[in-house]
């Protein structure tokens, strides 16, 4: 029996008023296909790595109420015993190895279970072949993109045959064909080999002909509940977003003016080319959004604008190839708004950080009265003494892009800005970005996920699709 | 040869070869080094580095023995010799030794915990990680119109506190991938350690003696 239920499970971390999920109670059947759906930062990750037995030793949080496999709470099942029970693969592709190239991990993995290390190779060769990546065997686990890595570690899943499979938004850097590939692949793992499968992922497209039960956990309610057919019907169209397929955008003129040029540019990630752009122009002046599916190159290419990456071919600020200008001078025109906020900071406190930008910004837009306005419109106001460490993270992304307007620099991009902002701070953004765009004529390019709520704030619409970038009319 | 002996007659031979003030001893240890890193086939390039690096320190050594040391020039050349006897003896183990094979042999012949033959592994392949992230940290402060030199303790704060978020990542992905601490574990690469290993060991021991006496 490996029926997984969790009953009156509350889990709330430190320092948080709220729980992040709030006496939730629910059975994943044996032998099923799960998937527990909802918007990001809601707590379906911290579930599953308790389920995992992962949390709370590695979080700073806790939870009442109990997980148990069959009849046996998790906190009772030896840790020896847990790997050949539970498996895991994360959401982030590079935080789940161990040693350097594919067959050392999976062998690893194999050798901690205590198998026999005369079968052992012929497991790994199944493994790999159920996954059709035999020719990843002896390939260094660095060398490898987002999708391949998913890929080898959903093998070793497979090799470890545990009874539980958890997987944390396992497709998010796959491209359809693979995504479409291992969701049959999980198929074949509940059908022949009768696994409990539990999916994690923000939304449900893709999954409705595979999967067995559907969750949802809605966001602000802390709860997650089992979704009946209809419900289910309803979710699966979440594209008929009136508001946004309304949105339409002009598409750019020749004469349009731009700093920020693509010049016969070809972004390349291990031999897989992410990017060939012949010639495209970033407008100025523009609020420009950046979308496109997860894992097509839309960080990288923000990377490469910054100098952090390498690619082929030339980028022009002005007119100069941005290889030949100081990198110093460079970057105090072309900013980038890490998708991580605390890669930003330099100093300890808020103060210090604030005062910091403002000492070396390159333009200076805001007085001093403007920016306490700005911390007191986002609800960070009187923590200035406070280590900008110890902040939650969506006061970490609150500072960071104050901070980063505070510097003023001719460009701005900004990479996922909005992940985690509740819906009055995300207004309140959207204000202070028109402001930098329209009164101060900054040029912000933008990628993001969400779209709602954010009508009003673009200019154009780049869509990074199959290797290219166009301008678009439509948003959907 | 195996790993672990290998390291520990490189260090019984540094060890000794810092008390015995002897220019024959350094060069034949120089010189066999030499020998035993080109049957190795190790890079020319390599080896040029291994010339060129120990040179201004050596040359500091010698130069302030000669025109300062009270005890004579001959000091002055056991100090230059030896310094360049470290490097290269040292060299006889880091470039021919693979860091899997010593953390296996450690674990599996001389009973060190697994956990620490393992944490030592991943602590070692997260190096080019670590030197991607300074490279974005020291990036993203010139963002901010700050340029951090590569002493700044600012850039290590922020480097170690990355590395403190990696080193849970890691303990997660061995935990998950079955890793329990002081569980019994199988081994496909059996490491053994053969009575040649010891003779090796004795071998080389004895012939290092062999110049003290000679000259």
């Amino acid at each position: 029996m490996t029926t997984v239920s969790v009953s009156h499970f509350t889990f709330t971390y430190q320092h948080r008023d709220q729980p992040v999920l709030k006496d939730v109670n629910l059975t994943f059947p044996d032998g099923k296909i799960s998937i527990i759906a909802g918007p990001s930062g809601t707590g379906k990750s911290t579930l599953l790595k308790s389920i995992a037995g992962l949390y709370p030793e590695f979080a700073n949080g806790d939870y009442t109420g109990a997980i148990t496999i069959g009849n046996q709470n998790i906190k009772q099942i030896p840790a020896t015993d847990f790997s050949g029970l539970i498996s895991m693969m994360f959401q982030n592709p590079n935080q789940q190895f161990t040693m350097t190239n594919v067959y050392d991990e999976i062998q690893f993995a194999l050798e901690n279970r205590q198998l026999d290390p005369a079968i052992i190779p012929e497991r790994i060769d199944d493994a790999l072949k159920f996954v059709n990546i035999t020719k990843l065997k002896h390939r260094d686990l660095a060398a490898l993109s987002g999708g391949e890595k998913q890929k080898v570690a959903l093998a070793i899943i497979i090799a470890m045959d545990s009874d539980i499979i958890l997987l944390d938004e396992p497709f998010a850097s796959l491209d359809r064909q693979s995504r479409a590939d291992l969701l049959h692949q999980l198929t074949r793992l509940r059908d022949q080999k009768q696994k409990t499968i539990i999916l994690v992922d923000h939304d449900l497209s893709g999954y409705e002909k595979v999967v067995d039960t559907f969750f949802y956990l809605a966001p602000g309610q802390y709860q997650i509940k089992q979704l009946t057919p209809k419900e289910v019907a309803a979710l699966l169209v979440p594209f008929d977003n009136a508001e946004l397929k309304a949105v339409s955008f002009p598409l750019p003129n020749a004469g349009d003016a731009a700093d920020l040029v693509l010049d016969h540019c070809e972004l390349k990630q291990n031999d897989t080319t992410l990017l060939t752009a012949n010639q495209f122009k970033f407008l100025n002046n523009k609020v420009t959004l950046i979308t496109g599916e997860n894992g097509i190159g839309k960080s990288t290419l923000f990377k490469a604008l910054t100098r952090l990456f390498k690619y082929q071919g030339v980028i022009t600020y002005q007119q100069k190839d941005i290889q030949k200008i100081k990198k110093k001078k460079y970057l105090s025109h072309v900013a980038l708004v890490f998708q991580d906020a605390e890669m930003q900071f330099v100093n300890i406190t808020v103060e210090e950080e604030l005062a910091l930008s403002m000492q070396n910004a390159v333009h200076n837009h805001y007085s001093k009265d403007e920016i306490n306005a700005m911390l007191k419109a986002l609800q960070i106001d009187g923590r200035e003494k406070q280590v900008v460490y110890t902040l939650s993270e969506g006061q970490k992304k609150k500072l960071q892009i104050i901070e980063m307007l505070i510097m003023g620099t001719d460009i701005l991009l900004m990479d996922e800005p909005f992940k985690g902002l509740d819906i009055n701070s995300l207004a309140t953004v959207v204000e202070m970005l028109r402001t930098a765009s329209q009164k101060f004529g900054q040029t912000i390019i933008i990628i993001s996920h969400q779209l709602s709520g954010l009508e009003t704030l673009f200019d154009y619409h780049i869509q990074f699709k199959n290797r290219q970038l166009a301008y678009k009319e439509q948003l959907l | 040869m195996n790993a672990a002996i290998k390291l520990f007659m490189v260090i019984v031979i540094g060890v000794e070869i810092s008390f015995i003030q002897s220019v024959p001893l350094n060069l034949c240890i120089l010189a066999v080094s030499c020998c035993y890193l080109l049957i190795k086939r190790v890079s020319i390039k390599s080896l040029l580095y291994l010339i060129i690096y120990p040179i201004i320190p050596a040359t500091g050594l010698l130069v302030s023995q000669l025109f300062y040391g009270i005890q004579g020039p001959i000091i002055g050349w056991v100090l230059f010799t030896r310094l360049f006897a470290y490097v290269w003896l040292g060299a006889t183990f880091t470039m021919t030794t693979n860091i899997k094979d010593l953390a296996f042999t450690l674990e599996q012949n001389f009973r060190l915990p697994s956990k620490f033959a393992y944490g030592v592994l991943t602590a070692f392949n997260l190096v080019p990680r670590i030197i991607t992230e300074v490279q974005t940290i020291r990036h993203a402060s010139l963002m901010r119109g700050v340029t951090m030199q590569l002493w700044s303790p600012k850039l290590y704060f922020k480097a170690i506190l990355a590395a403190i978020n990696w080193s849970s990542d890691l303990s997660q992905a061995m935990i998950s991938h079955g890793f329990v601490e002081d569980a019994p574990r199988t081994h496909v690469e059996k490491t053994t350690i053969r009575w040649s290993d010891f003779a090796i060991f004795a071998f080389w021991l004895i012939l290092v003696q062999v110049p003290i006496f000679v000259f």
